[in-house]
């Protein structure tokens, strides 16, 4: 067996690397001079000396990150608050309009986010909203929250009842055995929604790009900025050093909370 | 003892407010708007100041009538399919790689996933087409090595069903994590013991993956899979990107860039609104008979 | 139930935040009436010169007691998209750039100032003629000049003169030196680097033998790609095509130094500011000239540059033409030669520089053209019909069938 397991590791290892070889090679083309990126004979290493973090890494930069952060933060922590008492809702209750709201939260996500955002855009300018954090927020929690609340309803689903009335035989309310036991088993079903939310919040451009001033900007439209630039050469070791700047919170937060993201916890819970 | 019979015929209603409160606000409501707007002329005049006329069902006809729109609508079903279907199966194959292997090779190949879902689009598509570069593209250059001197300045985009491969290879590239992490994450909720105690009771693999396995993560696939097809159907970014770096555009329009064209790119919002209620349509179409079963499984 | 209340704070904050936002909306500076700040959009981050734009703040600071002028930069690629909002908003910029061929999206729709009466007092010998143009639309002026850039041809020192090869004074002089220099090369060299979807370079043969894109007629626009002149040039174009490079045929006008700097091409045409891309390596070697035209002189290329226009909705009417007419001086005329822009006012454009770079440039734009000044034309662009059209040619198509099939969709899309 032990043989069998190394093979299907080694093939998850290969895999990785084939994988992220793109990502490898944007690395590798931060530290390499303008002209290497193009040129007849790749440069497979990355060149240390020549950095393009140096050049990408100033105060637009960290003035981006914190706007990031916190629009993203406040999009996650409202999505998941709905979402998870809504989640709850559907999961346990049987009412009235159930099916038809969650229908809605299925279909609102094909709603393509052309057929919106011209209208998004008028609604936060009549409410003074635009250039905004808690405009922008708004609309990223509205954009996360279906997925939020789909996927936290899977993970509600996924905790047997039979716990909670396990406990309530031995005396607990509903809710006390709701809190005490579901909902600690819940805590891999919020670190997943949150890090989904995180991914697609942090890497959102075209709302950004219609609500925030060219003064404000989301890391995206930072990294985009970079970009575009009409009078000179586009310093690519620069933009793509800049990419991996916008990447790296992501993976660290993953990272983080990685080992939370999956249950196995509800083995011994059951009794008998 | 009244008011808890109340809070418990509220209960999932209250519950419910702040969610709805926040979809109608960001979604619902502009989402109304912008039909209305479809049924107006809202061009570059009237963003300033032009008043906007009423007609009608004037911007969805010229849409149907588009002759092109329609074997662009063909090419990018078919696109869709496919990439959903192979993003699919990659996918759940992988996840249940992830749940095979040890937690060393597990946590190396969920990074490398995550590392490829969480890069910016821009400067993804960038290396990718550093990669295929015609002239000076990795994949040519390692081709030639292998001996396969056709490949000197191969040409990747300059035929449509090639520009589609390669659409196609960096858009599952990018689609597979989210379904190998969700689908990964839906397989850690399969009860263990469950497998365990019906091992012992001897049922085979596939045994256990078609009665224990899969029903506990059917739905979480399924929801995925709508969602990779709702995507794949309107995918832009990428493909406009592509077509910025070579090939025919209008022999590689998929929906998301020839309503983008034909509308945000000429300032013509009541056609582009038009246009994306349309989509809204299709995809409705399209994924119906997968909403009606998840919806079915649902009771009352 | 802990829950409900869960959930009840949670909306309680949503509706408060929105109440909160729906109250407290008002700006603070920007009341009915003038304000002490006159905003200016400039496109790009440095297009304009950062001590160019430092001199100009400081000079309307102290010309205006009391006054200041604020600079915003806005990325070419958000310009126009920000500005179809940001012009009809209370919160518009006083004063804008936008690129030459863009202007005519806003003049058409009235969303600048009409300057008409008032150019005059700008100087009396605006340009370029063609910028004018683009900045009018029904007869009135509403954007006017703000630099000219050109494009013209670099070339490899060396690999003239190891092919005997010297600067063409012709056209065809030019289309035999590049084919010369393919055929002297290896298979992957170009005597010049021509992708097959380049049109802004390549539109330089048409305008060469006096063709055009499309003309204005008695209101509508007639495009002239199939007229004999054009479908001249395309032919001659399409010989370059075949015998002059290996540059691929779906192409673009991206980065065309990159086959330069890797010693695969002899020459490319870029706009001046290109220069700074060629390798180092390569600086020694590399030299500059304007396309020659079909008999000597330059011909006509593609010309960049900006235009300026005061947004209609601006409450500061009078201070944003003041800072036009700054604009206008001849201390910023002259500071903008001096950086290699070139001014609306050709009394200086002689400060541009002396060394073969500026002459060619100079020369280069003496003779410049623009893309019809229709409020159409952006959506000729994004639907990539010039792009697709050349790209026949590239490919050896038949020129006149495929100029007269590119015609009908240019009058189509030109005359919505």
């Amino acid at each position: 067996m032990n043989a069998r397991a190394r093979l299907w590791g080694a093939v998850a290892i290969v895999l990785a690397i084939i994988w992220a070889f793109p990502v490898y090679w944007i690395f590798n083309s931060a530290f390499q001079p303008v002209e290497a990126l193009r040129s007849p004979n790749p440069s497979f290493l990355p060149d240390f000396s020549a950095s393009g973090f140096g050049r990408v890494f100033d105060e637009s930069f960290v003035d981006s990150l914190k706007l990031s952060l916190t629009v993203t933060l406040l999009a996650i922590v409202a999505a998941v608050l709905c979402g998870f008492v809504a989640a709850v809702a559907i999961s346990r209750f049987r009412f009235r309009g159930r099916r038809s709201f969650i229908f809605t939260v299925l279909a609102i996500q094909m709603i393509p986010p052309e057929a919106l955002f011209i209208s998004q855009y008028k609604m936060l300018n009549d409410w003074g909203l635009l250039n905004s954090v808690v405009g922008l927020g708004l609309l990223y929690t509205a954009l996360i929250l279906p997925f939020t609340v789909w996927m936290l309803r899977g993970f509600v689903d996924g905790i047997p009842i039979d716990l909670e009335e396990a406990a309530m035989t031995d005396g607990c309310s509903r809710t006390r055995a709701f809190f005490t036991i579901t909902f600690p088993l819940l805590a891999p079903g919020l670190v997943a929604s949150s890090v989904y939310g995180f991914l697609q919040a942090w890497n959102e451009y075209t709302l950004a790009v219609v609500v925030m001033d060219p003064s404000n900007r989301t890391l995206p439209l930072w990294l985009k900025g970079l970009t575009d630039v009409s009078n000179e050469a586009v310093d690519w070791p620069a933009v793509m050093a800049g990419a991996t700047l916008v990447a790296a919170p992501v993976i660290i937060l993953f990272m983080i909370v990685q080992n939370r993201m999956t249950s196995g916890m509800v083995g011994g819970a059951v009794k008998g | 003892m009244s008011s808890t019979r109340l809070t418990r015929k509220a209960g999932p209603y209250a519950l419910l407010v702040p969610a709805i409160l926040v979809l109608v606000v960001g979604m619902a409501y502009p989402l109304g708007r912008q039909l209305v707007l479809s049924f107006h002329e809202f061009g570059r005049a009237q963003q300033f100041g032009q008043p906007a006329p009423w007609v009608g069902l004037d911007n969805y006809r010229e849409l149907v009538t588009d002759r092109t729109m329609w074997t662009v609508i063909a090419r990018s079903l078919a696109f869709c399919l496919v990439n959903a279907s192979i993003t699919m199966v990659v996918g759940t194959l992988v996840a249940v790689l992830m749940k095979r292997v040890a937690t060393a090779p597990r946590l190396i190949l969920q990074i490398s996933m995550l590392l490829a879902w969480a890069m910016p689009v821009i400067a993804a598509m960038t290396a990718w087409q550093w990669l295929f570069d015609t002239r000076y593209g990795l994949v040519n250059w390692t081709l030639q090595k292998l001996g396969f001197n056709s490949f000197d300045g191969h040409n990747w985009l300059i035929d449509p069903l090639s520009f589609f491969f390669v659409a196609s290879v960096i858009i599952i590239w990018m689609s597979v994590p989210f379904v190998a992490f969700t689908a990964y994450a839906a397989l850690t909720q399969v009860s263990e013991e469950t497998l365990e105690a019906s091992h012992l009771d001897g049922a085979t693999a596939i045994q256990r993956f078609r009665h224990i396995v899969y029903p506990t993560i059917k739905p979480v696939l399924t929801i995925v899979m709508l969602l990779q097809i709702v995507w794949d159907l309107r995918v832009f970014a990428q493909i406009n990107f592509l077509q910025n770096v070579g090939g025919t555009p209008s022999e590689t329009h998929l929906l998301g860039t020839y309503i983008y064209t034909l509308g945000i790119g000429q300032n013509d919002y009541g056609s582009a609104s038009a246009m994306a209620m349309f989509v809204l349509v299709l995809t409705l179409a399209l994924t119906f008979r997968y909403v009606r079963s998840l919806l079915k499984e649902e009771p009352r | 139930m802990k829950l409900t209340k869960i959930a009840a704070a949670a909306a309680a904050s949503a509706l408060a935040l929105t109440a909160l936002a729906a109250c407290g909306s008002s700006d603070g500076d920007k009341a009915d009436g003038g304000s002490d700040t006159v905003t200016l959009w400039l496109a790009g981050k440095t297009d304009t010169p950062p001590k160019v734009e430092a001199w100009l703040v400081k000079e309307f600071a102290a010309q205006h007691k009391g006054k200041n002028l604020k600079v915003q930069h806005i990325d070419w690629g958000e310009l126009i998209p920000r500005l179809n909002t940001a012009l009809q908003s209370d919160k518009t910029p006083d004063v804008v750039e936008v690129g030459n061929t863009q202007a005519a999206t806003f003049t058409s729709v009235g969303a600048f100032t009409d300057l008409t009466d008032k150019l005059d007092q700008l100087g009396n010998n605006i340009g370029p003629k063609s910028f004018v143009e683009a900045g009018t639309y029904d007869g009135k002026v509403s954007a006017v000049p703000y630099y000219w850039g050109s494009r013209y041809i670099f070339y490899s020192k060396k690999a003239f003169k190891d092919a005997g090869i010297k600067v063409p004074t012709t056209l065809e002089g030019f289309d035999q030196a590049a084919t010369q220099l393919k055929s002297d090369g290896n298979s992957k060299f170009s005597g010049f680097w021509l992708p097959g979807q380049d049109w802004r370079n390549g539109i330089s043969w048409i305008f060469a033998n006096g063709g055009d894109i499309a003309k204005q007629e008695g209101g509508k626009w007639v495009a002239t790609l199939s007229s004999p002149e054009s479908v001249k040039g395309l032919t001659e174009l399409q010989g370059l095509y075949e015998k002059a490079t290996t540059a691929p045929k779906d192409g673009k006008d991206a980065e065309p130094w990159t086959a330069f700097n890797n010693g695969e091409a002899a020459m490319f045409m870029a706009p001046s500011w290109a220069r700074w891309s060629v390798d180092k390596k390569r600086a020694a070697d590399l030299g500059g000239f304007a396309l020659p035209g079909v008999d000597g002189g330059a011909a006509p290329v593609f010309a960049g540059g900006s235009n300026l226009g005061i947004s209609a909705k601006s409450k500061n009417q009078d201070l944003a033409f003041d800072l036009l007419k700054l604009i206008y001086s001849d201390e910023f005329q002259q500071q903008l030669a001096k950086n290699g822009l070139g001014p609306a006012n050709d009394k200086f454009t002689g400060l541009m520089g002396d060394d073969e770079f500026a002459k060619a440039a100079v020369s280069a734009a003496s003779n410049s053209k623009l893309t019809p000044a229709s409020p159409e034309w952006a959506s000729v662009e994004s639907a990539s019909i010039m792009e697709e059209f050349f790209g026949k040619i590239a490919n050896g198509g038949d020129v006149a069938a495929a100029a007269k099939a590119v015609d009908a969709k240019l009058n189509a899309a030109l005359n919505k």
